[in-house]
């Protein structure tokens, strides 16, 4: 039996086919080419039904694919008129890698732009800006500001007890120490000059003020410079200049005025600088007449309180005004110091005592040293204290205020080598301090130690004399670097720092050490003994029976 | 072997067929990864059990099976199928399995014959 063979073909195939067989199965199928209409066409011996054939329903199988997410991520630095950089970062397989750097080539060229420039100003435009008046004023402020903030390595807020725990590097011992914190010294003022006088603001502990005389060198310059330092900052310039025509022999600042300072002049002036003002030369003048000081004026002074004070001046030529810091034209009293109406008193040096605004003391240049009174019926000059062979380059009155009063007691330096303390209450030193080997060119008591005054020399030698300890040697001394003579010495208004001035223009702070500086209650009782000890041994040194004890 | 009831128009059992091959999957390629080397001899084997297995049902069909293994990548797949018979005795079924690795699609035609 040959096998039947049926194809069936799917109805894109042309044509039709026939399949013959041979066999006993005699049926032919004759397929049309339009599926759509069959006709089975055949004889059939059994009953064969007609099968009507139709199409089925599509059978689909979809799996789908699975979803690649892909993200392209890029940063843009800010712009710049020249070249930009990119930074592209991707994070998928090679075939959307490769597309998504194409695109973004073409953003990169987009983004490629340059900058317009600001307008320039021209020449005048400029000149009118810098010198108008708030320009001045503002760059005045700020140039202040600018140059600590620059100074400054640490933070420009830190405050004062914050410096003092930085510079304790030489502070080793238990405190009986002087160790040098930092100094003051402008190229272009301070450079060959003299630094004649020192003060502290009474307002701004950090602030201090130093005058200094004429450079030879440069004659074109003013003769006289103030410069206004401050402690608190690590700038190295000064935050106030003053000027003025001629040498400034002494300043201070104002008690009661925080704008003001005051400064005497080697021509008998009295100028006034104002630190609102960002003029350089003083804001007022006293006049150069024969009414007011015609020498040099070595001591300016504000006394009184907050309501009622004058300042005070005296020049070598024994002339003491005083006048009113509002109107410097002419003094509102005068006066001759003259001791025993004879010749008058060459004054290099007075001092208040602390609180009195009446009575003080003056130093002169033959030695001798007065004591004389502002008003009242012994107006002028009353005790004369004689004990020194050299000029006295400085005198101050006890500061300390405590317990006990020792507002009598004063001490002087002189060219002759000696400190010498004294009391107002007798005419003859109480005791003389012969530790130096050269002019001792000036002294302070400490403000807040009874027994504590520094002095300084014409060797560099800054000495700190606790008469607690020791009247024979200073408690601690320390040679000022570059051995230049010091020529003044003034204490901080806390005690704590001592500055000095030399002869090369600079200032140095030092800082005293806690043991040595602060005082403690018993400092004022201990020191009222110390003085009778003192004064027992003068005693037994003169002649002299009958002494008074300190109250 | 084969008996052939006269007369009997049976029409296609869909869900037998489908359990049937669904069997024969799980027997051969239930719980292994797919692997390269042995696939072929999977798909063979698929097919042949599967239409075995048809065959013994005693059924008077003609059968077409047709199995498709894919590894699974990520792409997709997407088939068709139509035919043009009695729908009153004819039919198909597919089976659609897969595991971690693979898929699997069976199918199977089945055509009624007659006497």
């Amino acid at each position: 039996m040959s096998p039947s063979s049926q194809s069936v073909s799917t109805p894109s195939e042309a044509g039709s086919q026939e399949s013959v067989n041979g066999g006993t199965v005699g049926r032919t199928l004759q397929w049309d080419t339009d599926p759509s209409v069959l006709q089975l066409l055949g004889d059939s011996d059994v009953g064969r039904k007609i099968h009507k054939l139709g199409a089925s329903k599509i059978t689909q199988v979809d799996i789908l694919p699975k979803e690649l997410v892909t993200y392209c991520k890029e940063t843009q630095t800010p712009l710049a008129p020249h070249q930009s950089e990119e930074e592209e970062e991707d994070e998928e397989i090679p075939v959307p890698k490769a597309e998504t750097e194409t695109d973004l080539q073409d953003n990169e060229d987009n983004q490629e732009y340059t900058e317009a420039h600001p307008r320039e100003l021209t020449e005048e435009e400029k000149q009118q800006i810098t010198h108008s008046e708030d320009f001045l004023v503002f760059f005045d402020r700020t140039i202040r500001v600018m140059e600590r903030a620059l100074a400054e390595d640490s933070d420009i807020f830190f405050d004062y007890s914050g410096r003092d725990m930085e510079d304790r590097d030489g502070d080793t011992q238990a405190g009986c120490n002087l160790s040098f914190n930092r100094f003051f010294y402008d190229e272009h003022w301070s450079k060959h000059r003299v630094v004649t006088c020192l003060d502290w603001s009474p307002q701004f502990s950090e602030l201090m003020v130093a005058s200094y005389n004429a450079n030879e060198d440069t004659p074109h310059e003013p003769d006289g410079v103030v410069l206004v330092w401050n402690m608190k900052f690590k700038k190295t310039t000064p935050e106030y200049i003053f000027h003025c025509q001629s040498s400034v022999m002494s300043v201070g600042f104002a008690q009661f005025h925080p704008n003001l300072v005051v400064g005497g002049t080697y021509s008998g002036q009295i100028v006034l600088w104002d630190n609102r003002s960002h003029r350089r030369t003083p804001v007022q003048r006293t006049p150069l007449s024969s009414a007011a000081h015609t020498h040099p004026v070595y001591c300016v002074n504000v006394v009184g309180t907050q309501n009622a004070n004058n300042l005070i001046s005296v020049s070598t030529d024994g002339k003491m005004c005083s006048w009113s810091l509002d109107m410097l034209s002419q003094p509102m009293e005068s006066m001759e110091l003259v001791y025993n109406k004879s010749k008058p008193v060459a004054v290099t040096g007075m001092a208040f005592p602390a609180g009195d605004v009446n009575n003080f003391v003056v130093g002169s240049e033959e030695g001798t040293v007065y004591a004389a009174s502002r008003h009242g019926s012994k107006a002028g000059i009353g005790e004369m204290f004689e004990g020194h062979q050299g000029p006295v380059t400085g005198i101050s009155c006890h500061n300390a205020v405590g317990p006990i009063d020792f507002s009598h007691l004063f001490t002087t330096s002189s060219f002759d080598w000696t400190v010498k303390l004294w009391t107002t209450k007798h005419n003859k030193p109480l005791y003389s301090f012969e530790d130096n080997a050269d002019y001792v060119y000036d002294v302070m008591w400490s403000p807040v130690h009874p027994a504590l005054f520094a002095s300084v020399d014409g060797m560099g030698r800054l000495d700190l004399w606790n008469l607690h300890n020791d009247t024979e040697v200073p408690t601690a001394s320390v040679t000022v670097e570059g051995s230049c003579a010091l020529n003044r010495v003034r204490w901080a208004t806390g005690g704590r720092e001592v500055a000095v001035g030399d002869s090369e223009g600079r200032v140095w702070i030092y800082d005293v050490g806690e043991q040595l500086a602060a005082p403690h209650p018993e400092d004022w009782s201990r020191f009222a003994r110390t003085l009778v000890e003192i004064r027992a041994n003068q005693g037994d040194s003169e002649e002299e029976g009958a002494m008074e004890m300190a109250a | 072997m084969e008996e052939y009831h006269p007369g009997d128009e049976v029409a296609f059992n869909p869900d037998e067929a489908s359990n049937c091959v669904k069997e024969c999957i799980e027997g051969i390629i239930g719980g292994v990864d797919y692997s390269q080397n042995k696939v072929n001899q999977w798909t063979a084997t698929i097919v042949e059990h599967s239409l075995t297995q048809l065959v013994k049902q005693g059924k008077p069909f003609k059968y077409i099976v047709n199995c498709a293994v894919m590894q699974k990548s990520g792409a997709g797949l997407h088939t068709a199928s139509s035919c043009y018979w009695d729908t009153t005795t004819d039919g198909s079924c597919t089976v659609r399995w897969e595991n971690r690795t693979m898929y699997c699609v069976v199918s199977v035609f089945a055509v009624a014959v007659t006497l």
